[in-house]
């Protein structure tokens, strides 16, 4: 009971959010980059935490759908509203079709594919200037509209508060049901799954769907928050920060994505004017919460309450013995 | 056979050989550190950088760029015992390590290029380090810098070594032992902490030597770091982790079909053509070319 | 829901240490984020200007450089008495060379330091960036060393441009090789980046009206490392002049790779040249024809331009090149521009730089700017005479050229 009352405030925080940070435009903008990281974070999550691969064509993907979104809004005049969902799907499809083949490869080689299809990627984004401008990127990206009105200020964060809301908890559900007991237990040993009779390529194809439509989906938004889109908007490096909050947070389970980008996401715009030392500082935290808490910070949370309690009775639910478990692997 | 014909060719030998001796090299300090100690360093390319930086601020300082080489090799050597001391060992016994493990160089790899940044950033947009030797040699009509033959030639030499001592050398089998497996050798008395600190102080040794010879046969910049990393680690995966000679034929195959298909195509597809023969190479033999 | 609520329990307890850490971190940016805004528009305070540039990321080198050609000028603006009766201040900010960071930063300035103008951005991805966010919010920018076309496209209001557009350098280049050599046959290699496509669009428009054959064009991607088959392939179609530019270190690679095949300096030509790049392309290359925008070697430099140089030489260990001299003539373009606005008010200041007729400080070049912020475009060839190590180079000017931005149809070859 405890758990929704916390899931409710931290979604009315979040909601509320812009409304208080409405009087410094500059924290709001900071805020809906985090709320976008945060729909991106529990995106990567539910594939690395919970099928176990890391997909580092993440922005890529996101790259591919914001790309199509403004080509659906420019050249066709669609309204962001349909261009999103249409491109979103389409990027999904292509992620997907792009990942078939990687997909029944396990561990630090789908990485490794995924990081060589990401690298493509970016070449071709730069390479035919057609629908991406190449190198140059694409600048004075419209906000969507509502009603006929552009949304602006507060009404955008609060919308980008929405979305990762949302987003955040489909994923919760998501993993709550038999599909997502069946990710983790493909995540957890994949030839037993095989043998209980999970088809893995199947269940994998089904997630790295839904992860690219997380992609995607925040990749359009990004798109029109931030009005510029270049190919540097989503290389690797995009990849490896969203994994990042990921990994630092804890994997594999709900909490872990959003305490690791609520950390990580803001410091490069908070510390813009410590210059060069703010990779320094955001470095050496990485390396000395990963050194005292090598499974995230979530993750070393959970592995300390379960030494905790194997001195009492073992009163653990399933679900919780496998998120403690995803988080301390 | 045209001289336009044959200066293509013998170009097209060049470059495939010095890019793919200089990659496979890099490619060979990576896949012992990871093929033995179970490791993913995401700051290689960092690592690379640096040992090309300090060489050529010791060029700066007037020294030649044979004494700078060895000099930072030695500077590398100290600095790899210090971050095996104060970082690796740490997570040699944790479960999923490997996790941890990039994390961790993730974080090294933001400090290490916010220093950068703050110091040979400052200093110039491009680095060159001056040729270890002077003259050009014909072959045929094409002009090969001496320069560049020995760098080949001591890319050439430390793989053939490498991959010699892998074999023949005691600790090179106790170092495959552990590749192979690490309780196994544990019983059969290997010190298996000892092994995993010799391999990463191999590994960045390597990759540091890489670095310099890099900035003898090119130029480099701040952005090179990365290029090297992503190409380093697909040339590991490819050629299978912990195999050097796996390295050597893929980074060769990587040299190669740049330098071949620019002269049929653009430079662009060139590069498009090789990371599209890597994921070829992954989907068809995931487990690597050359598997121990 | 059950993993929140072990979040909860356990936060109180033992995840002490992050949350300090976490929360010195957040704190420590917080408080510089915050502690701007608090207003001190009495008489005698500062005018703030953004100057939003690139400290870390792959521009490094130019952000710092320029920033180091800023400081030199606005610390003489402040000594003289500042303008309007207040000093000028400069807020300098890092945008890590990212587009994002750009438009976060932006953001910064406007709200939190409540600048009257922006300026800043040496790299076109982060200025394409910055003018989305200037042209919105109704904020005067300038900038400085961007040459992307598209900054001064029809319909800009705000943003200003000291840096002669990209395609129009290519254009220039072209009429220049059409003096020099008619019917020269020319080979091109360059770096996929949006400044060299913008140079090559401008180029290839000018070639054929020039008549000039294009025997090469070679289109290397980003992080490319070795040239030897281009340029043998460049050679075989025997050029009388090569046309290279490359991306950072790649630049020296082909340029060093085309010397070792036999090609001579006097045929290679770089549309433009920083000292670093030049120092790079080393005494081998003494002969070689590169074009900027101002240089140590120029003819007409005035007595503060020589001044500027031998004091920035004096700092940094190396002559000023065009991106210096750019930064260092920004403040006094603000100068100028809010003494001809009479108030630090940004639509004042904005109509007073629609109107502005100045010169460049070092070299007297005329400044004015057209209805779109483009200015009256120049550029000199010179041709390097030695290079004598690593601190300086002697170079001579072989020409100058002028011309309209609107002499090619610039917003179409450059999208």
């Amino acid at each position: 009971m405890n758990g929704r009352h916390l899931a409710i405030a931290l979604a009315v925080a979040a909601l509320a959010a812009p409304f208080v940070l409405e009087g410094n435009r500059f924290l709001a903008f900071v805020f809906g980059i985090v709320m976008i990281n945060l729909l991106w974070a529990s995106g990567m999550n539910l594939l690395y935490g919970f099928v176990g691969l890391m997909p580092l064509m993440f922005a890529g993907i996101a790259g591919i759908a914001a790309y199509a979104m403004v080509a659906l809004t420019r050249e066709a005049g669609w309204s962001f509203w349909l261009a999103t969902p249409v491109a979103a799907v389409g990027a999904a499809f292509v992620g997907v079709l792009l990942g078939l083949p990687s997909l029944r490869l396990k561990g630090f080689y789908f990485t490794l594919c995924s990081l060589v299809i990401q690298s493509v990627l970016t070449l071709a984004f730069t390479f035919f200037p057609r629908f991406t401008n190449g190198d140059t990127g694409l600048n004075q990206i419209e906000p969507p509209a509502w009603g006929g009105v552009q949304l602006a200020g507060v009404w955008f964060d609060a919308t980008l508060s929405v979305v990762a809301v949302v987003g955040v908890l489909l994923a919760a559900w998501i993993v709550q049901t038999r599909l997502g007991q069946r990710f983790i237990a493909i995540r957890e040993d994949d030839v037993l799954a095989e043998v209980m009779g999970i088809d893995v390529v199947r269940n994998r194809i089904i997630a790295f769907f839904i992860v690219s439509l997380y992609a995607a989906v925040g990749g359009c938004f990004y798109a029109s928050y931030v009005g510029f889109i270049s190919p540097r908007s989503f290389d690797v490096l995009t990849s490896l920060g969203i994994w990042l909050c990921v990994a630092f947070g804890g994997r594999g389970t709900i909490i872990g994505p959003i305490i690791g980008t609520v950390i990580l996401a803001p410091i490069p715009y908070l510390l813009q004017e410590l210059q060069a030392f703010k990779d320094v500082l955001s470095g050496v935290l990485i390396i000395v919460v990963t050194l005292v808490m090598p499974a995230g910070i979530h993750g070393e949370i959970m592995r300390r309450r379960s030494l905790r309690r194997a001195a009492a009775p073992p009163t653990v639910s399933a679900a919780e013995a496998v998120s403690s478990n995803g988080g301390a692997r | 056979m045209t001289d336009a014909t044959l200066l293509v060719l013998a170009s097209t030998l060049s470059t495939g050989l010095i890019l793919g001796a200089i990659f496979a090299l890099v490619a060979a300090g990576v896949t012992i550190v990871y093929g033995c100690v179970w490791l993913p360093n995401a700051s290689n390319g960092q690592f690379f950088l640096l040992a090309a930086l300090a060489a050529w601020s010791l060029a700066g300082a007037g020294w030649s760029s044979a004494a700078a080489i060895i000099g930072v090799l030695f500077m590398g050597i100290a600095l790899s015992l210090v971050i095996e001391w104060v970082l690796v060992r740490r997570l040699y016994d944790v479960p999923e390590r490997n996790v941890a493990y990039f994390v961790v160089t993730l974080g090294l790899t933001q400090i290490m290029s916010g220093i950068f940044a703050m110091s040979w950033g400052l200093w110039s947009d491009q680095f060159t380090l001056p040729p270890l030797v002077d003259g050009i040699t014909m072959i045929g009509p094409f002009p090969m810098t001496n320069n560049r033959i020995v760098v080949l030639a001591i890319a050439l030499g430390v793989l053939a070594v490498l991959f010699a001592a892998l074999r023949y050398h005691p600790y090179g089998r106790a170092l495959r032992a552990v590749f192979q497996n690490r309780e196994a050798a544990a019983l059969r008395g290997v010190n298996v902490r000892a092994i995993y600190r010799l391999s990463f102080l191999l590994g960045s040794s390597i990759i540091f030597l890489g670095g310099m010879l890099f900035a003898l046969a090119y130029s480099f910049d701040l952005t090179v770091a990365w290029t090297m990393s992503v190409t380093a680690f697909a040339i590991m995966i490819v050629g299978g982790p912990g195999s050097v000679l796996g390295a050597l034929v893929v980074g060769m195959v990587f040299g190669f079909t740049q330098a071949i298909v620019s002269i049929f195509a653009s430079p662009t597809a060139a590069t498009f053509s090789y990371l599209l023969a890597m994921l070829a190479m992954l989907l068809f033999r995931p487990s690597g070319l050359f598997n121990r | 829901m059950k993993q929140i609520i072990e979040m909860n329990r356990a936060a109180s307890g033992r995840a002490l240490p992050v949350a300090t850490l976490a929360a010195v971190c957040l704190a420590s940016g917080l408080a510089s984020g915050l502690a701007s805004p608090v207003a001190r528009a009495q008489a005698g305070a500062p005018i703030k200007i953004g100057f939003n540039t690139e400290l870390t990321g792959p521009w490094t080198f130019f952000g710092n450089s320029c920033v180091a050609g800023l400081k030199m000028a606005s610390e003489e603006i402040n000594k003289a008495g500042g303008v309007l009766g207040r000093p000028l201040e400069f807020v300098v900010v890092d945008n890590q060379t990212s587009p994002t960071q750009a438009v976060a930063a932006s953001r910064n300035l406007d709200v939190n330091d409540k600048v009257v103008a922006l300026s800043g951005p040496t790299n076109s991805d982060t200025a394409l960036a910055i003018y989305g966010y200037a042209e919105q919010q109704k904020l005067p920018y300038l900038v400085p060393v961007a040459a992307f076309p598209q900054l001064t496209k029809p319909g800009t209001r705000y943003t200003f441009r000291i840096e002669p557009n990209a395609a129009g350098w290519g254009y220039s280049l072209a009429r220049f090789l059409e003096e020099r050599k008619p019917g020269a046959r020319v080979a091109m290699m360059y770096s996929d980046a949006a400044l060299m496509r913008a140079v090559v669009a401008g180029f290839k428009y000018q070639a054929p009206r020039s008549k000039l054959n294009i025997v090469a064009d070679i289109l290397f991607p980003q992080g490319s490392s070795d040239a030897t088959v281009q340029a043998a392939q460049v050679r075989a179609a025997n050029p009388d002049y090569v046309i290279l530019m490359g991306a950072g270190a790649f630049d020296n690679v082909l340029n060093n790779q085309l010397i070792d095949l036999g090609v001579k300096p006097e045929q290679m030509i770089h549309p433009f040249a920083m000292t670093t790049m030049i120092f790079g392309w080393g005494q081998r290359s003494a002969g070689a024809i590169y074009g900027t925008f101002f240089d140590h070697g120029l003819d007409g430099l005035t007595r503060e331009g020589k001044d500027f140089i031998t004091r920035f030489d004096a700092a940094n260990s190396r002559p000023p090149s065009y991106v210096e001299n750019y930064c260092y003539n920004t403040p006094y373009i603000f100068k100028e521009a809010l003494a001809l606005a009479g108030s630090a008010d940004r639509e004042k200041l904005r109509e007073a730089f629609t109107r502005l007729k100045t010169r460049e400080v070092t070299s007297g070049i005329p400044i004015a700017f057209d209805k779109n912020g483009a200015r009256k475009e120049y550029i000199y060839f010179m041709q390097i005479v030695s290079v004598d190590g690593k601190r300086t180079y002697k170079s001579r000017q072989i020409h100058y050229a002028e011309w309209d931005a609107d002499d090619i149809p610039v917003y179409e070859l450059v999208k």
